[in-house]
């Protein structure tokens, strides 16, 4: 391609084409340029367009071209051809830089990327000269050509924020401060000085406070790796100037903008930025200045606004102070009782103060509100910024922010008091000082679990809480209703029994309340009350105590789901769910209305899922109403399944994933509910469970195992007899799960349920299978989880086919499998086993090898006989589980293992765990003796021996205590 | 786990570091008074002002005390506190005259002015100390050492140390004309403090640097003496002689343990443990050097009693210390499980996680890498025991650190912790605490890093612990499009 105007007129009409919105011109417009973009000199006839064309529009768009040319061909890929010729690599290195600088902005940013990527390749080997141009331009004077040459410098340097140290990145950074830091040091005093001499001349300022920024940004790059030896040295320079920058005010820079931050904003936040950099990694020298900048930084605050656009300064400035005053040898800055109080009184105070901005996330936007005040995600809030810089002084100094702060409160108070109509925000400033004054540490599950010692909480509690929630009206004053209330939920470990007593039916009262954001806190505070322990592993507050209001509270939370803007509030529904569980039996009358309303959300809201927690402990209401129904009267099942089916039948219709999981759950739980043979209705339903579709998502499979199981349990014989063809079927899916390391363990549930259910005859002509498949696994990728899994199953095999069929199947797929097995795996594994019901089942299993099993005392085999026992004695002796209390009260969904399918477990559909062998076995150890005991009769003489050549002191003695226990003797 | 070196990158960024032991040092003059004239080598404190044209001209000239006088004023200007005219002065060309004033045997006073003069110019930069050497001053200072007058042999010592600081060429150069056994044949009960101390300090210097490493047998001959100086009281001696070893204990395993046979840990331990700055630093650099070798060297140093010492140095006021002592102890825990479980056994665990709390950035990072290799080389047992120390709350919360590589260790350390808790089927109760203390959140946030590697390492841990197969098992789908139940068979061994 010749440099000729010929082809310059060309590249302009096929440039322009690329700009047509109909995609048959441009299409084939875009293919041929990339068709000629291999060819030398395309990328010089870019460059020439981009500065010399007629047409504005055809400079930018040859620049974005350029530019995007650059990205895709510039890396040399070894192995791979060089799609740039070095004549072109080399012009295209000598021109872009003067080339950038005199561009338009719009063409210099795509420059500007451009030089940062053959930068990221070229420099600073094959791109020697690029510092010293870059340098030689600050000479220029020319504040569009010296942002530039800024912006660019930023572009190739950031990287240095974030790649690992190593002599080629460091080798650089040397190079680059070499060549660099001097001249930036002195750009940056030049462009503060410019900054006073053109103090009232606004687009002079913009500019260079713009070159300011970048500069700040530059600092932040070259400093990041280590302290550079030239800003050690020059740290009086930078420090001093970036200490005045916080303090400088320029009424003209100031902008009317509310929310968007301006330049001073920006450069401040910058310099905040900087400074936490070396108060982080370089405290030792940074120590000198740091006094200084505290104090700039507090000046900062006091005379910073209440504006939005400020909130990121602020709170970053907070934060800088918080990190600041809790290290043991900056305590002396904030140590003096004035400076104390004047942080208190000009930080904090102002900081904590509700902002319009605030009333009107409450009233409009009380989704959001309620979101940052109870969930924590007010990282950069003022509000969390004071607080944490509250909680940082309290490490030192509790006492005096304590004294300082009671002398707020209660003048906030006083000013309340005199006029509570007007003003309610400062008894909403005082609550909130309380709060973050009393609070030392806090989780979602306890509320407040450390508190201040010098703050009387119940108190101030009873004077200035209680009255406002006794207030006839609970509409008026709303933010103080949400402020008490939140007072109780925080406080709740706190404040006695008896207070919290005497709140409930406020709280219950306070349901009816308009303001979202009331009765939402009352929902939360009334289901966080419900879930304190108190002695004995029981709730804190009893179904006796809350006798009197079971009625108004059940109808005012439902009712509290009709109010505008919270029919899915996730917060009520969560309460529902917890006052169901804690009432129990009382709220048997109910059920009727209870059920027909949970029915009628749920059929609407399952038009379109939305809140899945919402939609979580709706079902975990359904789920307990169903348990504590059928508990007291288990014919009340076909009731439910009446009032339900037809809702669950138009979701498995519609498929609405969200919800199918929790379907198959309550499904389960009443299937699991009826005593006799399997109704037809579910047995329809019995092939659709089988389809792939609904194994290929993550969150169906445990729930639809569940089912599958309770379908094993109740309709074994009927699956064999009217769904046979459906084996394969059945057996592909434990096939599916045992494939995957994250649901192997699901898989075997369903295997055992197949083997310990299905009639023998069904499944034989597929038992082979089952083990090569799991052998497989074994062999390919096994895990201690599979292990596990593995050893229960083989034993439970064992228990239903007996120990010589477990033999015989192992050595028919490959001879002396039955012995590797032992060897390799039962016997150094077994005592991975854990659960009570797991390891029983392995005992018997094992004692079955041990005793009925003659190849074990006539073969090769013998040899692992000992072995084999020692394992199993083993198993009997190590520390038992803890057995797990019944938790389920408290379950939260946070609480409900694995991460993914979190949201579909349902605590209140759980299933009762099921012991295989629990009739046939009560004792394992004394089966083991009795057994071994028969085993000994059967053959005079031999067991003794076995165990007096290999079994060591500990196990035999072990031993004879279980033989002593079943008075039995070895013969 | 790896044990680090004490450099990993050979560019630095920072200035040189500031308690490392002075290279070379001027005889400087303090106050008004010539330090010479205490010496009553002076004649009444009437000291002559020369130029530099005076001084070229009575030098090279034959007049004998006009020679001494501009020697002395020379020196003089040498040893001014502020810039002294060190380039200037070798311009003039008057170095090969006075190292020729260094044989005149019988000319006591100009050998010692012209020995401190020549001391002083080569204490400047390597061209400087070049200037002195390449006019033969090595010979001529080391035949000084034996000179009758002390104060004479004294300067030559300085002189020397000052060469040999100058780095391994000239370090080696002097030794091999043999200046070991004139200088070791100085140390004597009898020898003054001060002159014992310059003989520590270069001797100090004939054992530093590396590339090449000093001569094995210059070595062996200083080092019974450099360990009967660390007994001393004087606590300059003390420091130099621990700086010396320092030295030697910087390099390859075979190094260390030429230190290590001398018995000298348990000393070197003692010293750690002393309060003196000047005496502790060197010693807590050796000790840090020394288990950077074999499994047996660091046995030796924990047998000696460094483990006991640690706690104490961790935490330290001073930021220096703190990172050395968590660099060393970030290398025993690179050791094998029984040094781990001694580390455990001398409570060296909470104030690891102190430091990794509120410890100075540079100590932190340190702790963060003794972390990492103590989760590498535990026991299951003891990593539940470091858990249960506290740790993972202020390693998840250094997630947040400005540094890339720091990020990374801690993300590989948190992979070591889910290995650990999957061997107890802990797992799931790992994953809920570390999203109870916020690490979570941080990782998720570290899927968007800029540097690739802490990107992936996040990734990783995110995909393989918090979200979740056995591709050949995978059943295919059937002609009632159910799964197909089948499986190849294939052999079977465990």
């Amino acid at each position: 391609m010749e440099l000729s105007d010929a082809n310059l007129q060309t590249l302009t009409e096929y440039l322009k084409k690329t700009l047509d919105p109909d995609p048959a011109i441009r299409r084939p417009a875009e293919k041929f340029l990339e068709s000629v973009e291999g060819n030398q000199n395309y990328p010089l006839l870019l460059l020439t367009l981009l500065e010399k064309s007629q047409e504005n529009v055809i400079k930018v768009c040859a620049s974005v071209t350029f530019k995007n040319y650059i990205k895709r061909n510039w890396r040399i890929v070894e192995d791979e051809l060089n799609k740039i010729c070095d004549s072109d690599r080399i012009a295209i290195k000598a021109n872009i830089v003067p080339l950038m600088l005199s561009s338009p902005e719009q063409i210099q940013k795509q420059l500007s990327d451009a030089i940062s990527i053959i930068g990221r390749e070229d420099f600073p080997q094959k791109w020697p000269d690029l510092l010293t141009e870059m340098v030689n331009r600050f000479q220029s004077g020319d504040f569009h050509v010296i942002n530039g040459v800024l912006r660019t410098a930023h572009s190739l340097f950031k990287r240095y924020r974030h790649e690992f140290k190593s002599n080629e990145l460091w080798t650089e950074i040397k190079l680059v401060l070499d060549a660099f830091a001097l001249p930036l040091t002195n750009l940056f005093k030049a462009t503060i000085e410019l900054c006073s001499t053109h103090a009232n001349d606004v687009s002079a300022l913009k500019v260079l406070f713009s070159s300011l920024i970048l500069i700040a940004k530059l600092f932040y790059s070259l400093n990041f790796q280590d302290l550079p030896e030239f800003f050690e040295d020059n740290m009086e320079t930078w420090m001093t100037n970036f200490h005045t920058l916080l303090t400088l005010d320029n009424k003209l820079l100031q902008t009317d903008d509310e929310e968007e931050a301006g330049l001073l904003e920006l450069l401040k936040s910058q310099i905040c930025d900087n400074a936490a950099l070396y108060a982080q990694k370089y405290d030792e020298e940074f120590q000198p200045y740091l006094p200084r900048f505290v104090t700039a930084i507090w000046n900062l605050l006091v005379t910073t606004g209440q504006e939005v656009k400020y909130d990121l300064l602020v709170s970053n400035a907070i934060q800088f102070l918080a990190s600041v005053c809790e290290r043991q040898h900056y305590k002396h800055l904030f140590e003096d009782q004035n400076t104390l109080t004047s942080i208190c009184e000009k930080v904090i105070v102002p900081n904590m103060e509700f902002r319009a901005a605030d009333e009107e996330a409450f009233e409009d936007n009380s989704e959001e509100y309620i979101r940052r005040d109870l969930e924590g995600s007010d990282i950069d809030t003022r509000r969390r910024a004071a607080c944490d810089l509250v909680r940082g002084l309290c490490k030192f100094f509790e006492g005096p922010v304590t004294g300082i702060f009671s002398g707020y409160v209660n003048s906030m108070l006083q000013e309340y008091a005199k006029n509570p109509s007007v003003n309610w925000k400062h008894k909403d400033a005082a609550i909130y000082l309380v709060t973050s004054l009393a609070s030392k540490a806090q989780t979602q599950k306890h509320g407040i679990t450390q508190a201040n010692e010098l703050v009387n909480l119940t108190e101030f509690f009873v004077n200035h809480i209680q009255p406002d929630l006794k207030s006839a009206s609970v509409n008026e004053f709303p933010v103080l209703k949400a402020d008490g209330i939140k007072y109780i939920m925080i406080f709740r470990n706190q404040v006695p029994k008896e207070q919290l007593l005497l709140s409930i039916p406020l709280l219950i009262n306070h349901l009816q309340a308009e303001s979202i954001v009331v009765h939402t806190y009352a929902a939360h505070a009334l289901e966080r009350l419900f879930t304190m322990r108190g002695t004995d592993n029981t709730t804190l507050i009893t179904a006796a105590e809350l006798g009197p209001f079971v009625e108004v509270l059940l109808t005012n939370l439902f009712k509290a789901l009709t109010l505008p803007g919270s029919s899915e509030n996730e917060y009520i529904m969560k309460a529902i769910m917890r006052t169901f569980s804690l009432l129990q039996g009382s709220i048997i009358p109910y059920i009727p209305s209870v059920i027909s309303q949970l029915t009628q959300k749920l059929l609407a809201v399952s038009k379109n899922p939305s809140k899945p927690h919402f939609n979580h402990y709706m079902f975990e209401s359904i789920c307990l109403s169903i348990r504590i129904t059928c508990k007291a009267n288990p014919d009340a099942v076909g009731s439910f399944e009446e009032a339900l089916f037809m809702v669950f039948t138009e979701i498995l219709q519609n498929d609405v994933q969200e919800f199918i999981p929790y379907v198959f759950q309550v499904m389960s739980l009443l299937l699991e509910m009826h005593k006799n043979e399997i109704p037809t209705s579910y047995m329809a339903l019995f092939p659709h469970l089988l389809q792939p579709v609904l194994w290929e998502r993550t969150g169906n499979i445990p729930p639809l195992v569940r089912l599958l199981q309770a379908y094993l349990e109740r309709g074994a014989n009927t699956i064999a007899s009217a769904a046979a063809d459906k084996i394969p079927g059945l057996l592909g899916v434990f096939q599916k799960l045992i494939a995957s390391k994250a649901n192997d363990h699901q898989g075997f549930y369903l295997l055992n349920s197949i083997i310990e259910h299905m009639p023998s005859e069904s499944v034989d002509q597929y038992r082979k299978q089952i083990f090569i498949l799991l052998f497989q696994r074994l062999q390919n990728s096994k895990t201690t989880k599979f292990i596990k899994s593995f050893l229960v199953f083989i034993n439970l095999y064992c228990i239903k086919y007996g120990a010589l069929a477990l033999q015989e199947i192992f050595d028919s797929i490959q001879p002396k499998m039955f012995g590797m097995v032992l060897e390799k795996i039962i016997i150094p594994e077994i005592q991975k086993v854990s659960g009570q019901v797991e390891k029983k089942v392995c005992a018997v299993g094992i004692t079955k090898i041990l005793t009925e099993c003659p190849p074990m005392m006539d073969t090769d085999y013998t040899k692992l006989w000992t072995p084999l026992l020692q394992a199993l004695i083993g198993l009997f002796e190590l520390p038992e589980d803890d057995t797990i209390p019944d938790e389920e009260h408290f379950i939260d969904i946070e609480d409900t293992p694995g991460y993914q399918t979190a949201f579909s477990q349902l605590a209140f559909a759980g299933k009762k765990e099921h012991d295989p062998v629990g009739q046939m076995v009560n004792n394992p150890r004394i089966h083991l003796a009795q057994s071994l005991h028969k085993l000994s009769t059967a053959c005079p003489g031999r067991v003794p021996s076995m165990l007096s050549t290999s079994l060591n002191a500990e196990a035999l003695q072990y031993l004879q205590g279980y033989l002593q226990a079943a008075s039995v003797t070895l013969l | 786990a790896l044990r680090r070196q004490r450099v990993e990158v050979s560019v630095e960024l920072r200035k040189a570091r500031k308690d490392e032991q002075i290279l070379k040092r001027r005889n400087v003059s303090f106050g008004l008074r010539d330090t010479a004239a205490s010496l009553g080598e002076d004649k009444g404190n009437e000291s002559v002002q020369l130029s530099m044209e005076e001084i070229v001209e009575a030098l090279n000239g034959s007049n004998t005390e006009l020679q001494l006088q501009a020697t002395q004023a020379a020196r003089r200007m040498l040893s001014r506190q502020k810039d002294p005219p060190i380039s200037q002065i070798i311009e003039l060309g008057i170095v090969p005259r006075l190292v020729e004033f260094l044989s005149y045997a019988d000319r006591a006073p100009l050998q010692f002015e012209a020995a401190w003069a020549l001391t002083n110019i080569a204490s400047g930069t390597s061209e400087h100390t070049k200037a002195v050497v390449e006019e033969g001053a090595i010979p001529a200072f080391i035949s000084l050492l034996s000179s009758p007058h002390m104060h004479i042999s004294e300067q030559a010592v300085w002189a020397l140390g000052n060469i040999a600081g100058d780095g391994p060429l000239y370090r080696d150069a002097l030794i091999s004309c043999n200046v070991v056994p004139s200088l070791l044949a100085l140390v004597s009960p009898a020898t003054p403090v001060g002159f014992l101390r310059n003989i520590t300090w270069t001797l100090s210097n004939l054992c530093r640097n590396k590339n090449p490493y000093p001569p094995l047998d210059a070595v062996r001959k200083i080092l019974p003496v450099l360990i009967c100086l660390m007994q001393h009281e004087d606590r300059d001696i003390i420091s130099d002689s621990c700086w010396a070893v320092s030295y030697l204990t910087d390099g390859s395993n075979d190094r260390i343990q030429i230190v290590v046979d001398t018995g000298i840990l348990p000393r070197l331990v003692e010293i750690m443990a002393s309060l003196e700055l000047i005496v502790m630093t060197p010693a807590l650099r050796a000790i840090g050097n020394v288990v950077t070798g074999t499994d047996e060297q660091t046995q030796a140093a924990i047998d000696a009693g460094v483990l006991a010492v640690l706690p104490c140095l961790l935490r330290h006021a001073k930021p220096t210390i703190q990172k050395e002592a968590a660099w060393t102890l970030s290398n025993i825990a690179a050791g094998p499980s029984q040094q781990i479980q001694q580390l455990i056994t001398c409570g060296l665990l909470p104030p690891l996680v102190e430091l990794l709390e509120k410890g100075d950035f540079k100590a932190q990072k340190e702790a963060v890498w003794a972390v990492a290799n103590f989760t590498t080389g535990g026991t299951v047992e003891q990593v539940v025991e470091l858990i249960q120390s506290g740790v993972l709350k202020p390693l998840l919360n250094l997630l947040l650190v400005k540094d890339s590589k720091t990020i990374l260790v801690i993300l590989d350390t948190i992979s070591n912790l889910f290995t650990a808790a999957e061997k107890l089927g802990e797992t799931e109760r790992l994953c809920l605490l570390v999203e109870e203390l916020d690490g979570l959140e941080k990782i998720e946030a570290l899927q968007t890093h800029d540097n690739n590697m802490v990107y992936i390492a996040a990734l990783n841990i995110i995909e393989k612990y918090f979200s979740e197969d056995n591709p050949d098992l995978q059943p295919g789908t059937g002609r009632d499009g159910l799964f197909d139940f089948s499986v190849k068979k294939q052999d079977f061994n465990f």
